[in-house]
C-alpha cells in the first residue's frame, strides 16, 4: 500500500531517482548476491553432519534431489517479481494472491525461521571461532558466550547501517569458493594417493543414485535439512529486476549461480564423505571442517577453511537480519502489525525498531535453547526446514493463484507460471507433512518436550504461535484484514521483463 | 557560473544550523541554496519496495521541515531527494549543479565513534573536490552569555 504523501509529492520537492539505476548490479554482482545469500561454507557446515546422519553416502544425491523443490520456487519468486518488482517476499505476495490472513502468516513464518536459524549461526560462528584459535573443545558456555556476542554485534552492524560494498562481498564469496573447491580437490587427491583417513572411501556412482538410499524417513529428513542450505538463493532472483541489462542477465544470473551453488555443494559433499567417511561427518556435525580441515589441508591453511566459514556466516547473517527487518517493516507499513515496527532510524536510516527486536529475539531464543538442548544445532536446523518449506511452499501456490487467468495463454505460461511453482509447492508441503510426523518422534532430536520431538515443537510450535498474534492483531488492526485477494495483471505476462520497470 | 550552495539535512540539531548557514552565505553571495536529503537502498537483503517507500516519505518529511526553516529567506531554496548514501549524493549533486560549496552538519563526535557510527562530513571531507564547509551543532558551552 503506498502512502498518500508519495503519491502526491511535497511541492518543491524534487527526487533525483540517480540512486539504483546508477549503481545497477552487474551480472556479476548479481550472481554473487544470490550465491553469498546462501552462504555455502557455513551451510555446509552447519548441515553436512546432520545429512550424513541421516544418508550416510547418499548425501551428495541428496545435493542434487533437494535442488530440485526450490527451482520450482524460483520461478515463483521470478514471477511474483514481475508482477510487483521489489515489492518484497512471501508477505506482501501471499497477501495480493490468497488474502490478508495466509499473507500474515507467511510473513510470521519468515521472521520466526530467521529468528530460528540465528542460534545455529551464532553457534557456529562461536564453534568456529574457538576452531580459528586451536581449541577444538571450547564449552558450551564459552561458544554461547561467543554466540551471543557475534549476534549482537551483527545486530548492531544492521542496525548502523553499515553494509559490505558490492566488491568487498565479491572478494569474499571469491575467497570463500576457492577455498572450498582448494579442499576438495585436496581431499579428492589424498583419498586416492592413499594419504587419506583410515576411514576413507572411494567414489562411487551410487552416491549420486537417490534411490540408493536407505529408509524414506532418512531421506525425507535430509532433503529438508538441504533445502535448508539452498535457503537464500531467492533473494538473488528478487533483485534481477534491477539488473542493468535487466533483459537477458537476471535469467542467465539466476542459473549461472544455481549451478555454481549445486556444484559447490555436490563437490564438497562428495570430497567430505570420501575423506573422512559418512561416520566422520556426523560425529562433528557441530564442525565438519574444523574435524577434517588440518586432514586435508595441514597446519595453516586449515586456518583458511575455518576463515571461511566464519566470514561466510557473517554474510548469512547480514543476509537475515537485513530482510527479516525490511519484511516487519513491510508488515508495519501495510498496518499488519503495530506500525512502530515501521520505524526508520532519524540517522542511521535503518528499520531501527524492527532490526532491534530481531537481534532481541534471536539472543533471547539462542539462550532459552541453550539451556533446554545440549545440540541446540541440530534441533533447531530440523525445526527451520519446515518452516521454509512452509514459506517457499505457499510462495509457490500464491505464484499460480495470482496469475490464474493467464495460465491457459499459452504452453509457456501454464508451464512456468502454473505447473512448476504448483509442483514446488505440493513438494515443500509434501516435505513439511512428512517431517511432521518424522520430527514428532522421541528420537527425531536431542530433545523431547511433553513426549514429543523437540525439533517438531521448536518448528510446528514457532508457526502456530502465529495465530493468536495474528487474531490479535486482526482484533487491533481490522483494516489490513479487511484487504481483498487480487489477480495478475494481464499485461504482465505479455510484457517483457524490462517494459513495465523503467 | 557557479550555481548554488548544496546543504545536507538529516533533521539533526547540527543540520538546522547548517540550513541556517547555508542561508546566510546563500543571501550574502546572492546564491541559490539547494537543500538535500540522500539515502542509499541495499538491494542485497531483497524486500525492498516497502523499505524505499518508508525512505521516500521519510526524506519527503524531513525536507519539508527544512524547506519551512527557510521560509522567508531572501534566497532561491530547492529542495532534492538524492537516492545515493549521504555523501556521495551530496557530492553528485553539487557535481551536477557545479555547486560553489558544500554544506553540512557535524554532531562533532570523537574521531572512533565518528568512524563506528559512520560521519558524513568525514567521508564528505574525502570525495569532495569542491570546498565543504562545515557546521557545528549550536552548544550552549561555546555561546557568549
Amino acid at each position: 500500500m503506498e502512502s498518500a504523501s508519495l503519491a502526491e509529492p511535497v511541492a518543491g520537492i524534487q527526487v533525483e531517482d540517480k540512486g539504483l539505476k546508477k549503481n545497477a548490479i552487474t551480472f556479476l554482482s548479481n550472481i554473487v548476491i544470490g550465491v553469498a545469500s546462501t552462504a555455502p561454507a557455513y551451510s555446509l557446515a552447519a548441515t553436512l553432519g546432520g545429512i550424513a546422519a541421516f544418508v550416510a553416502f547418499g548425501t551428495p544425491a541428496i545435493m542434487i534431489v533437494a535442488f530440485v523443490p526450490m527451482l520450482f520456487i524460483a520461478a515463483s519468486y521470478y514471477w511474483m517479481n514481475r508482477a510487483d518488482p521489489d515489492c518484497g517476499t512471501t508477505f506482501s505476495w501471499v497477501t495480493r494472491a490468497m488474502g490478508p490472513r495466509l499473507g500474515w502468516m507467511g510473513g510470521w513464518a519468515i521472521i520466526v525461521t530467521d529468528i530460528l536459524v540465528m542460534p545455529s549461526l551464532a553457534a557456529i560462528a562461536g564453534q568456529y571461532t574457538f576452531s580459528l584459535f586451536g581449541n577444538s573443545n571450547p564449552s558450551t558456555f564459552d561458544v554461547t558466550l561467543i554466540g551471543v556476542g557475534w549476534i549482537v554485534v551483527m545486530t548492531a552492524i544492521c542496525y548502523i547501517g553499515i553494509e559490505l560494498s558490492a566488491r568487498t562481498q565479491q572478494f569474499l564469496l571469491g575467497a570463500e569458493f576457492v577455498i572450498l573447491v582448494i579442499f576438495s580437490i585436496v581431499a579428492l587427491v589424498k583419498v586416492y594417493t592413499g594419504d587419506a583417513l583410515a576411514t576413507s572411501h572411494h567414489v562411487s556412482a551410487s552416491w549420486f543414485n537417490p534411490f540408493a538410499i536407505k529408509g524414506f524417513s532418512n531421506f525425507t529428513e535430509a532433503i529438508l535439512l538441504a533445502v535448508f542450505i539452498y535457503w537464500g538463493w531467492d533473494s538473488g532472483v528478487t533483485v534481477n529486476e534491477e539488473t542493468k541489462d535487466s533483459g537477458s542477465a537476471p535469467g542467465r544470473a539466476a542459473i549461472v549461480s544455481t549451478l555454481v551453488l549445486v556444484g559447490i555443494y555436490v563437490l564438497v559433499a562428495v570430497a567430505a564423505t570420501a575423506f573422512g567417511g559418512p561416520a566422520l561427518l556426523s560425529n562433528n556435525s557441530s564442525d565438519v571442517f574444523a574435524a577434517m580441515g588440518h586432514g586435508v589441508l595441514g597446519g595453516g591453511l586449515d586456518k583458511l577453511l575455518i576463515i571461511a566459514v566464519l566470514t561466510s556466516a557473517s554474510a548469512s547473517t547480514q543476509t537475515t537480519i537485513l530482510p527479516t527487518a525490511r519484511t516487519v517493516l513491510s508488515m508495519a507499513r501495510a498496518r499488519a502489525i503495530p506500525s512502530r515496527f515501521g520505524e526508520i532510524h532519524p540517522r542511521f536510516l535503518s528499520p531501527s525498531v524492527a532490526t532491534l527486536a530481531m537481534g532481541t529475539f534471536s539472543t533471547l531464543w539462542y539462550v532459552v535453547m541453550t539451556l533446554v538442548s545440549t545440540n541446540v544445532l541440530g534441533d533447531s536446523i530440523l525445526a527451520l526446514g519446515l518452516g521454509i518449506s512452509f514459506y517457499y511452499g505457499i510462495t509457490g501456490f500464491a505464484c499460480t493463484i495470482f496469475y490464474r487467468r493467464q495460465l491457459f495463454n499459452s504452453a509457456k505460461n501454464f508451464f512456468f507460471i502454473g505447473v512448476l511453482p504448483t509442483l514446488g509447492g505440493l513438494i515443500l508441503f509434501a516435505l513439511f507433512i512428512k517431517s511432521c510426523f518424522d520430527l514428532g518422534k522421541t528420537s527425531s532430536g536431542s530433545t523431547v518436550i511433553f513426549g514429543i520431538g523437540g525439533p517438531l515443537v521448536i518448528g510446528l510450535g514457532a508457526l502456530l504461535l502465529g495465530i493468536p498474534f495474528m487474531l490479535l492483531c486482526q482484533w487491533k488492526l481490522p483494516g489490513f484484514f479487511r484487504r481483498k485477494p487480487e489477480v495478475a495483471d494481464p499485461a504482465l505476462v505479455a510484457a517483457s521483463p524490462a517494459g513495465h520497470h523503467s | 557560473m557557479s550555481a548554488g550552495i548544496i546543504v545536507g539535512y538529516d533533521g539533526s540539531a547540527c543540520a538546522k544550523e547548517a540550513v541556517r548557514v547555508a542561508l546566510e552565505v546563500g543571501q550574502a553571495y546572492g546564491e541559490k541554496v539547494v537543500i538535500a536529503f540522500g539515502y542509499e537502498l541495499n538491494p542485497v537483503a531483497g524486500e525492498i519496495h516497502d523499505y524505499h517507500a518508508a525512505l521516500k516519505e521519510l526524506a519527503t518529511q524531513r525536507l519539508t521541515e527544512a524547506t519551512a526553516l527557510a521560509a522567508g529567506a531572501m534566497s532561491d531554496v530547492e529542495a532534492v531527494i538524492v537516492e545515493q548514501a549521504p555523501a556521495q549524493a551530496l557530492v553528485d549533486l553539487a557535481d551536477e549543479r557545479d555547486a560553489r560549496v558544500i554544506v553540512v552538519g557535524t554532531r562533532g563526535e570523537s574521531p572512533i565513534r565518528g568512524a563506528l557510527l559512520g560521519s558524513t562530513p568525514h567521508k564528505l571531507l574525502h570525495l569532495s573536490d569542491r570546498p565543504v564547509l562545515v557546521v557545528p551543532a549550536p552548544d550552549e558551552r561555546h555561546s557568549t552569555p
